[in-house]
């Protein structure tokens, strides 16, 4: 039981690895050790933590991409891994489909419980309360820090076989659904961002950057350079009276 | 060393804020969610310094953190870098009456594309792959130096350049900005942001919401994919249609929420009759 707490608690630290400037604490290689010292063999922990970095080096959350879940699979793989005493043999096909129920979860909290805490956000800003603003900021990571304890919790006290059978009990069909939703969610994003700074003049540009990268699968750094040419081709920084804006430009012809 | 934050004599924020800022950072991606990615924590980083632009302003502020409630993703050890650029604008926008406060969201959209495509291969891509191979080797044969290793050889450089990032990014911003101004060239620039915001936006809608259709015609070998014949006219479609009906819905004042929770049914669904994924 104190082991299981424990186990949590490494969790929930190891997901404060981005409230304290993404600097990686939450990867098998630095949990492992820890989880090692909890359950009294260091060195295991140490040499399982390093192979499951290895195997989940792939597994890194890259823009909107989310990863299956390193922390909790990282923890429950090394700790089972220890217990079993099958060392890190078992520790990768105990990890992955843990790793891959805690990412199931993650992705409930963030296509649906996040966006409602930015909701939220948005409340206070009409308010112009700023201080309240940080605090569901920060209130949001931790949530998700509370999530995964009482996954790993729950994950150590029921056992390897036990979580096994709730990793394959799912249904299919949510799972992928959910995934589904989450690679459209990015869309709202950017539609609201279009939203704002979108007009009439520039509305071509922003198929231009489609197109470029649709067609011509140019990358996001790319597409910027072209924009930066493109910006020169169409605004005319040398000429101060020659604005392009539709008003000004008629009227300074006359002159 | 003196650090010079601005030419001009009465700028509001000081090096001291800039330093706040670059703590404030530190949790970018803490509320990471698939709709507006780190939105709070940009807000979060620099609304101390808003505060204090916008001191007397209340309007202002209000105005101030729901421009910064909107998209934003970047990687995180560069975010300083368009925080302080974004605070730069912000005070230009109390001095100039004028001011376009919609290319302050272009200016931050033409920046987080190419930054973290420079960020994430050489942080993400080349730094951590470097920490982890040098870690790994140590830690497989048992050595405790293998996970330190692994965090200094990441860390150091990282937030070395999160430091530099948060200092810069200010100094670059007011210096152009003012240059800029005296210059009567504004109204270009903001044109200029504009254009390069969207072509941005553009792009990573392509690259961010992708979806694709699992529907065929016919069975067997000579089915013919659905998915295959709208790539051949145009890639990314799906993607740009799903884009392009969330910008409807926005502008019909849906609540947001409702448009959250539609998605995920939407994606059950067609999980269900195979028409997506």
């Amino acid at each position: 039981m104190l082991q299981a707490f424990l186990l949590g608690l490494v969790a929930f630290i190891g997901k404060c690895d981005l409230a304290t400037g993404t600097n990686m604490i939450q990867r098998p290689i630095v949990l492992g050790p820890i989880v090692g010292l909890i359950l009294g063999d260091f060195q295991t922990g140490i040499v399982v933590g390093a192979t499951l970095e290895l195997a989940f080096l792939g597994q890194y959350s890259v823009g909107a991409f989310i990863p299956p879940n390193v922390i909790v699979g990282g923890v429950l793989g090394t700790a089972f891994a220890i217990t079993t005493g099958k060392g890190a043999e078992i520790a990768f096909t105990m990890a992955f489909p843990i790793a891959l129920l805690a990412q199931a979860v993650d992705n409930v909290i963030f296509s649906i419980v996040r966006p409602f805490m930015g909701k939220l956000a948005d409340k206070y800003a009409e308010k112009g309360n700023a201080r309240a603003i940080t605090i569901i900021h920060m209130g949001t990571g931790f949530i998700t820090c509370t999530a995964l304890f009482l996954i790993t919790f729950f994950g150590f006290s029921l056992g390897s076989s036990q979580m096994q059978a709730i990793v394959n009990a799912i249904p299919k069909v949510i799972t992928n659904g959910l995934s589904i939703a989450c690679s459209l969610l990015p869309g709202v994003g950017f539609a609201m961002l279009a939203r704002m700074i979108m007009n009439k003049e520039v509305v071509p540009f922003f198929f231009l950057g489609f197109v470029l990268s649709a067609y011509f699968k140019v990358p996001v750094v790319g597409i910027a350079i072209i924009g930066v040419i493109t910006v020169f081709l169409r605004v005319n920084f040398n000429d101060n009276n020659n604005l392009v804006t539709e008003g000004g430009y008629d009227e300074d012809e006359d002159f | 060393m003196k650090m010079k934050t601005s030419n001009n004599e009465n700028s509001v924020i000081t090096k001291k804020d800039l330093k706040k800022m670059f703590w404030r950072s530190l949790p970018m991606e803490f509320s990471w969610h698939y709709e507006r990615q780190m939105h709070m924590g940009f807000c979060t980083m620099i609304s101390q310094g808003l505060r204090k632009i916008y001191k007397d302003d209340p309007d202002g502020l209000k105005a101030a953190l729901k421009r910064h409630l909107e998209f934003f993703n970047i990687t995180a050890h560069v975010s300083p870098f368009v925080g302080g650029i974004t605070l730069a604008m912000e005070e230009m926008n109390t001095k100039q009456e004028d001011f376009d406060v919609s290319s302050i969201n272009a200016v931050k959209a033409a920046l987080m594309g190419p930054l973290s495509g420079i960020g994430d291969s050489l942080l993400l891509g080349t730094l951590r792959v470097l920490a982890v191979g040098i870690g790994t080797s140590l830690a497989l044969k048992g050595s405790i130096l293998g996970p330190i290793l692994f965090l200094l050889i990441f860390n150091i450089p990282a937030f070395i350049l999160r430091y530099v990032c948060a200092m810069k990014g200010y100094e670059l911003g007011a210096t152009y900005l003012e240059k800029i101004q005296k210059s009567g060239l504004m109204q270009k620039f903001m044109l200029a942001a504009a254009i390069l915001g969207v072509m941005v936006i553009g792009g990573m809608t392509n690259e961010l919401v992708s979806v694709t259709t699992s529907l065929a015609i016919g069975s067997g070998d000579s089915a013919t994919k659905i998915q295959t014949v709208l790539d051949g006219i145009m890639p990314g479609m799906l993607g740009l249609g799903a884009t392009g009906i969330y910008y409807k819905l926005l502008g019909k004042n849906i609540n947001i929420m409702w448009i959250i929770i539609g998605t995920a049914v939407f994606g059950i669904f067609c999980a269900q009759f195979g028409i997506l994924g």
